[in-house]
């Protein structure tokens, strides 16, 4: 029982939101003249179909217990050729993603402040690291020039303003900027 | 004539210095982005877009196009040579192109790959300038419910076509036409699903759910499953040669070429199937139909050949419905289309009176992309599989550096990096919960267009949806996507039932 409802937790996830946002759908606020749909016709009409989807899945996993699925033609021909088969028995590390996930979201939290350069580095030598890079010296060289070169090109050639931070992380930025040459 | 004319001035245009470094780069780099286990080729090419903002539009699509064409073709090296295919493209390579290579012919595996990249992609560009014009007079006499039944047939295959099962497919794809409506409504001005949030009430642009979900989903997936640390991929330090195929032993493969390059065209042109599909299925063709089908595996040329022309040759016919009815076919061409949008440029079928010119200056540089990328091959394949020593973590943090400036410069919005680390989260639980990613791409692009479609022709038939059907040009579209749906399904059941009935 408790690998059926395995199998079907993720579409009754997928039920509770698509129950969520045809309630939203019926909330929109619109003047159509009348005999004409308005704009909460089409996005009903997917989730009355993904809620289907997904009421198929849920009887089909939890109350028959039947795990067959029909795949499309790309899946078939890779299991076909035993290309499934090699990912099926790799390892997993949970705290690598979770960790990459963190410097990730702490990356976006922050550039605003640090300035591209300082959170860019900071952010490259971390997520090297988390990755199970051991390489110091080659962590530290890449992250830093990487970095340099990066926003070299989008602020000197590709004219992206990146972020400068503030403070004196500004002023670090910017004197990164003057010995570049970008004014 | 006219045609030629036109596709002479496009190769003036193609052969301006710009235009060729451009292209250049793009060979280069598509080659990098296949040769790579860590990267694949959408990845690639949706980290190249934000370099194409500052760029005009026709040596933005150059850059993306070639690195499409040449991506196709780079994996192949280490396929045949390490057995390490960098692309799916390239799994059936392993079967006769490396089995070439361990019987001691390495060399000539890698000149028959050449040979097939060049041929089919000659040959897919030839049809593409002769098909698009005509395709694209066919689809201006097209209205709503027409379109609107090319966009669900589009989809079906995308569906019935991809990885994964047909259900989670369907569900992905309804949750990328559910985000395509997230923002302020085009024909009412009502908000939908934007919670007052102003960044949302602009809409979900579709490229931060395709750089989120295709590169730093891919990115926390293998992060996950664990990079490749120090040790090299492949010893790429041996002796690298190419050695071509005499004309006699080509004449011998005629066949095997021809056969293999209609059906990487056809593949091209469905919505959904791309390079992959083409490359296996003309495999299968070939182990079914070739003269010498019992020996494929062994390693004999028309197992090279098969896939490698299919591949190249599903460029060409995936660029017909993108450039003519502006529905991408693939994750790549989603991209070049994204590219176009960008500049102001929305492909279909008024395309070649708006910018004809510019139209066949494309089709021109494939020409010359194809023809560039088989010189690449020929003389950089030792640097190129070089980079196979380079360590995955440290191309991975790049990789999403460069998702996140990609997202960023489209908007100078900060807010835009939460978006992409969103779906980059969704598309890693995607991958775990084995929910293919390429119909929610694929959703997201066409549901705009597809809503649209649908909301004209509810608007002009007074709500009768049945024109649908009732239309002969709608009505057989309607029919090729029930059965592109339907067949699937039917067949793996069929297939379930004689294993269960063989069973004692």
């Amino acid at each position: 029982m408790l690998s059926r409802l395995q199998r079907a937790a993720p579409y009754i996830v997928l039920q509770i939101c698509v129950m969520y946002f045809y309630h939203l759908a019926t909330q929109f606020d619109f003047m159509a003249p009348p005999g004409r749909i308005g704009p909460d016709a089409w996005p009903k009409m997917i989730l009355v179909l993904m809620g289907a989807a997904c009421v198929y899945e849920i009887v089909k996993n939890l109350l028959v217990g039947e795990s067959f699925s029909a795949a499309g033609l790309l899946d078939k021909l890779m299991t076909d050729a035993g290309a499934g088969e090699e990912a099926a028995n790799q390892p997993s590390y949970p705290l690598r993603l979770w960790g990459g996930i963190g410097v990730t979201i702490a990356y976006i939290l922050l550039i605003d402040t640090l300035g591209f350069f300082i959170a860019s580095s900071t952010y490259l030598a971390l997520f090297m690291a988390i990755g199970g890079y051991k390489r110091w010296r080659v962590i530290v060289s890449t992250s830093v020039l990487g970095s340099l070169v990066i926003m070299f090109i989008f602020m000197k050639i590709v004219y992206v303003s990146l972020p400068l931070g503030s403070g004196p992380f500004l002023t670090v930025s910017t004197a990164l900027l003057t010995v570049m040459g970008v004014h | 004539m006219d045609i030629i004319l036109s596709l002479g001035a496009g190769f003036l245009e193609v052969f301006q210095p710009m235009n060729l470094l451009v292209m250049f780069i793009g060979l280069v780099l598509g080659m990098l982005v296949a040769v790579l286990p860590g990267l694949t080729l959408v990845m690639g090419v949706v980290l190249a877009l934000p370099f194409t903002y500052t760029m005009g539009l026709l040596p933005s699509i150059i850059l993306l196009t070639a690195m499409y064409v040449s991506g196709t073709y780079g994996g192949a090296f280490t396929s045949i040579l390490f057995r390490i295919p960098g692309e799916p493209i390239d799994v059936p390579l392993l079967w006769d192109g490396y089995t070439m290579a361990r019987n001691g012919q390495p060399a000539k595996a890698l000149g028959w790959t050449l040979f097939a990249a060049l041929c089919g992609g000659l040959l897919s560009a030839t049809v593409m300038v002769f098909l698009s014009h005509p395709v694209a007079k066919f689809a201006l006499t097209l209205s709503s419910p027409e379109y609107f039944a090319i966009l669900l047939f589009g989809m079906s295959s995308v569906v019935s076509l991809g990885g994964g099962s047909i259900t989670n497919a369907f569900i992905s794809l309804f949750i990328g036409l559910l985000l395509s409506t997230v923002g302020v409504d085009s024909i009412y001005g009502a908000e939908r699903f934007a919670f007052g949030v102003p960044f949302l009430q602009d809409g979900i642009e579709y490229l931060l759910v395709m750089v989120g979900a295709y590169g730093l989903g891919e990115v926390f997936t293998r992060l996950e499953k664990g990079f490749k640390g120090d040790d090299k991929a492949g010893n790429s330090d041996g002796k690298i040669a190419t050695e071509f195929p005499t004309l006699a032993e080509v004449g011998q493969l005629k066949g095997t070429f021809f056969r293999s390059s209609i059906l990487g065209i056809i593949i091209g042109i469905i919505p959904g199937a791309g390079a992959t599909i083409a490359s296996f299925v003309a495999y299968g063709a070939e182990s079914q139909y070739g003269k010498r089908r019992k020996e494929m595996g062994s390693g004999i040329a028309e197992g090279i050949v098969a896939p490698q022309t299919a591949a190249t040759s599903s460029v060409g016919g995936a660029l017909i419905p993108l450039l003519t009815m502006g529905i991408p076919g693939s994750g790549a061409t989603a991209i070049i289309l994204g590219a176009f949008l960008l500049h102001g440029i929305q492909p279909g079928p008024q395309i070649f009176v708006s910018s004809g010119p510019m139209v066949y200056a494309i089709f021109a540089s494939l020409f010359v992309s194809i023809i560039g990328m088989c010189i690449l091959g020929y003389f950089a394949i030792k640097p190129l599989v070089k980079v196979l020593d380079m360590p995955e973590p440290v191309i991975s943090a790049f990789v999403v550096m460069f998702c996140f400036i990609g997202a960023f410069a489209a908007r100078n919005n900060l807010s835009d990096l939460y978006v992409i680390t969103a779906f980059g989260v969704l598309g890693y639980l995607f991958e775990k919960f084995k929910f293919p990613i390429a119909p929610l791409v694929l959703g997201s692009i066409l549901g705009p267009l597809a809503e649209s479609a649908f909301m004209t022709m509810m608007v002009s038939e007074n709500n009768d949806w049945t024109v649908l059907i009732a239309r002969p040009v709608s009505a057989t579209v309607m029919v090729m996507a029930v059965i592109a749906l339907v067949y699937p399904i039917h067949r793996q059941l069929r297939e379930r039932r004689a294993a269960r009935a063989d069973k004692p």
